[in-house]
């Protein structure tokens, strides 16, 4: 952008828009994204364990499976929601 | 009149920077550390997004369950039984020409048939005289011939069984069903 002088503004750096959360915060944002990243862990292990009880034979439990994948979804899909709406929640 | 005041020195390194990239420098002004910034909203998104994915694949599995069972069932002539003796084998296509299968007279007079394909990785599993059970060369895996069940090596799961019926001498292989 022109800075007025003939001259142009080096532009944003990572510190520019990096928002870190206010002090406090930080413990409870990792926390989150680590227990996020756990439950897509076990989704993935829940795809497994579906993928096995298929090539057994299947059963109704593939159904249970793919409600509780479903939940940790709609959770996810919450939590996106909630940010959204509130963005100082980062 | 006023004095124009000298460039800083991030205004020169830029104006230096300029004479260097030319032009698009000045139309996208990104650091290249920013250019490759991912923000935690934008990392959530796409946690979410894998999220979904991982749930469509489970679903998917589950619809695959209902709409295309592994259970297969055709009837099919095996062999006369007085052809297969005590603790005897005799191997056979089934359901398909392509699917090896196979029969087992145990010792306690039953017969049992099972999918000849390995459930690890689908090699061909053979009859082992000297220990009584089913064997796969490829990775030494072992099964137990009463039941189909993996007792040793790398496979998991059991055998597929094959249901039987017999009619006066005749074995019939009539339905492949995954256990």
């Amino acid at each position: 952008m022109s800075m007025g002088n003939g001259y142009y503004f080096h532009g944003e750096s990572t510190a520019d828009v990096e928002r870190t959360p206010p002090p406090g915060r930080v413990a409870i944002v990792l926390t989150g994204l680590a227990i996020g990243i756990l439950l897509m862990g076990i989704q993935l292990w829940l795809l497994t364990v579906a993928l096995d009880l298929y090539l057994s034979g299947g059963g109704p439990s593939v159904l249970v499976l793919t409600l509780i994948s479903g939940l940790i979804f709609l959770g996810g899909l919450f939590v996106l929601r909630l940010l959204g709406r509130h963005p100082h929640l980062r | 009149m006023m004095q124009k005041s000298p460039p800083t020195q991030v205004e020169q390194e830029f104006a230096r920077g300029r004479r260097r990239f030319g032009r698009w420098r000045a139309e996208f002004p990104y650091h290249w550390d920013a250019d490759e910034f991912v923000s935690r909203r934008e990392l959530l998104r796409l946690a979410v997004m894998t999220s979904g994915a991982l749930f469509a694949a489970t679903a998917g599995i589950a619809a695959l369950n209902y709409v295309k069972p592994l259970r297969t069932a055709s009837r099919q002539l095996i062999a006369p039984a007085p052809a297969v003796p005590p603790g005897g084998v005799h191997y056979f296509q089934y359901p398909t020409a392509e699917d090896s299968a196979i029969l087992l007279h145990l010792p306690d007079g039953r017969f049992v048939a099972y999918s000849g394909k390995c459930t690890h990785l689908s090699c061909a599993v053979y009859h082992d005289q000297q220990s009584g059970n089913l064997l796969c060369p490829c990775h030494e895996g072992v099964f137990d011939s009463r039941t189909g069940a993996p007792i040793a090596g790398p496979p998991q799961r059991p055998l597929p069984r094959i249901i039987l019926s017999q009619e006066g001498s005749n074995i019939y292989a009539v339905e492949e069903v995954p256990q």
